[in-house]
């Protein structure tokens, strides 16, 4: 599709031009950190930010999201997209969303997120600031980014706005742009480029070698009990990761105690009883009892079962679960790389 | 089909825990009302009764020998026994007393000897009598009561969370209390609050108790490298609500 140019100061009153018509969601500051946020206004939107606290999977699958309505007539669904503008995606968060596109396409399609998918317009933005746990410039190097509909891209004197889908072309049909340069196409193409060697943290394997050595590690149980020691099974790694697509369901009554509602949180596949199961005769049965067999299980889908499936690790490289964990042993690059250093 | 009698009780507390549940208002309780029959609520009304009831709600923790006759007498004649509040499930604030022996001054000052402030160990009221449900939290949580209370109605049973408060502050992406310079104990405090501390830039003081397997060697490590702690420190940190679960 096109190639469009905007002037830096032209782009917040082309933001807020969208607004009128449509939702905007966009990283907003948060204290010291950012969010995806509703905008109430252009001026909130931060496309300086590094990266978010949650991942931009929650504007189609929030962490607790009505699936049913009932009372003592009828249960209903409660599928009711907003057309929603998502701006600002780091191409990393692309990634991730291809990914749970296709997760939550395989076998089941599962409406409560497609239908808000399909609602979703997403612009993705250029990648101004680095977070400092970010690896995103040396993991799964070879899948591209493909589920947005344009790509903004800051250059000197504005942004270069790629359309790709015909959504993304109605975002570029309105006032304020041109037509970009080759020019202002080719500028664009080498910030892309050179972001990609900004990251302090590196896992220089190849996806495939990865996925092959973590499944060759899984009967080493020293080198896990060593990796996850200090692990609380707090599930932080879990829910604030891109790919991480596990819920639990929940029913609750309303105070009338006839009506009431169907509710699916984000799980977490490193809390204690994630995969505990009640059998015949009410015992429970752990088939992950203890904390490193989690810790484990969460490199083992990450790093080789999910990668069977995708064609790549089920990592972006975004850092969040690494920054998020109070113990700082959730970082992919940590256990990767020492997996990848040691004999088995 | 016949309302539940439910009845309040309690013990050593502040009570707080049965003002919560007068927090949901008029709209809430009068609906409750149509599905519950209170028998006994010294918050909210002047009748007692000795009959038979269907739900205890005990509040507070277990501190004399006294207590645990009263106790007894409540559980010989409820159906079904509710620890209502962190003093009832885990002996809670109360409990700080036991790794002490100069509070009564310290708190009390001259009047340290009267007699009604000779009171034994604080024991969760568990160590007297069966409890069938646990309600944590100091106070609890009145939309978290409102789950168990329907719950209980419907003959199911309330599944409470087993996993951390941390898990609560990233669905509601709370800035973590350590990227503050902070310390917290979220990793190791039992969720179900929703975590409305952290959200509020408070640290977490684990009022519903510690999960299963919580890793406090792991907890007092964090405490230290993240939160500068000192080693001391760390080990002893807050046991404002955890006292009767740590050595
Ligand atoms: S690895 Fe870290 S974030 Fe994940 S459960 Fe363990 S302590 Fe929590
Ligand atoms: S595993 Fe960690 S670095 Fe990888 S996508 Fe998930 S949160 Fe990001």
């Amino acid at each position: 599709m096109g190639a469009y140019f905007i002037g830096a100061h032209e782009l917040l009153g082309w933001v807020d031009g969208l607004r009128e018509s449509t939702r905007i969601i966009g990283p907003v500051a948060k204290r010291q950190r950012f969010v995806f946020a509703e905008l109430e206004s252009a001026a909130q939107l931060r496309l300086d930010y590094d990266v978010t606290i949650l991942p931009p999977k929650k504007v189609f699958f929030p962490p607790k999201q009505q699936i049913l309505a009932f009372d003592s007539e009828r249960v209903s669904d409660c599928i009711d997209p907003v057309p929603t503008v998502l701006l600002g995606v780091h191409f990393y968060d692309v990634k991730g969303l291809d990914m749970t596109d296709f997760l939550m396409r395989e076998r089941y399609e599962d409406w409560n997120y497609l239908a808000q998918r399909e609602a979703t317009t997403i612009v993705a933005s250029s990648v101004q600031s680095v977070a400092p746990r970010a690896f995103w410039g040396s993991i799964g190097a070879h899948v591209r980014p493909q589920g947005h509909d344009a790509m903004l891209t800051k250059v000197s004197e504005g942004y270069v706005l790629e359309t790709r889908t015909p959504k993304g072309e109605r975002l570029a049909g309105l006032e304020r742009f041109r037509h970009a340069t080759d020019d202002e196409v080719a500028g664009a193409e080498r910030v892309n480029a050179a972001v990609m060697d900004q990251c302090s943290q590196l896992m220089p394997y190849d996806s495939k070698e990865i996925a092959t050595k973590v499944r060759e590690s899984f009967g080493n149980e020293e080198l896990w009990d060593d990796l996850a020691m200090d692990c609380f099974s707090c599930g932080s790694c879990n829910i604030v990761c891109p790919t991480c697509y596990c819920f639990d369901v929940r029913d609750s009554w309303n105070v009338d105690q006839t009506s009431g509602q169907r509710t699916r949180y984000w799980d977490a596949c490193l809390t204690r009883e994630f995969a505990a199961v009640t059998m015949a005769g009410g015992q429970k049965e752990n088939f992950r009892e203890h904390h490193a067999s989690r810790f484990r299980h969460r490199f083992m889908r990450k790093a080789a079962y999910l990668h069977d499936k995708l064609g790549g690790p089920a990592c972006t490289g975004c850092g969040r679960c690494a920054a998020a964990c109070t113990a700082n042993i959730a970082d992919p690059v940590r256990v990767i790389n020492t997996i990848m250093g040691v004999t088995l | 089909m016949t309302k539940p009698r439910v009845a309040f009780f309690d013990f050593a507390s502040c009570e707080g825990c049965q003002i919560e549940f007068t927090n949901h208002g008029d709209a809430v309780i009068l609906e409750l009302l149509n599905h519950l029959d209170i028998v006994e609520f010294r918050e909210a009304m002047t009748e007692t009764t000795n009959e038979p009831i269907d739900i205890a709600f005990i509040e507070g923790s277990f501190t004399r020998e006294s207590d645990r006759v009263r106790l007894q007498a409540i559980r010989s004649r409820a159906k079904t026994v509710i620890a209502y509040g962190a003093c009832a499930v885990t002996g809670g604030i109360n409990a700080l007393k036991n790794h002490q022996d100069d509070f009564a001054e310290e708190v009390y000052g001259e009047a340290a000897y009267m007699p009604h402030l000779r009171s034994g160990t604080a024991r969760p009221i568990s160590a007297a009598i069966k409890v069938d449900h646990e309600v944590r939290g100091c106070p609890v949580s009145k939309e978290e009561l409102l789950l168990v209370i329907s719950n209980l109605l419907h003959g199911t049973t309330y599944a409470v969370p087993t996993f951390p408060v941390c898990a609560q502050c990233k669905r509601r992406e709370t800035v973590c209390r350590y990227e503050e310079g902070d310390h917290c104990m979220g990793q190791v405090a039992r969720a179900g609050c929703g975590a409305p501390c952290p959200a509020d830039g408070i640290p977490c003081e684990a009022c519903r108790g510690f999960v299963d397997d919580a890793n406090l060697g792991a907890l007092e490590k964090v405490l230290v490298e993240r939160a500068g702690f000192s080693q001391r420190r760390a080990v002893a940190k807050s046991r404002m609500f955890t006292a009767n679960l740590r050595s």
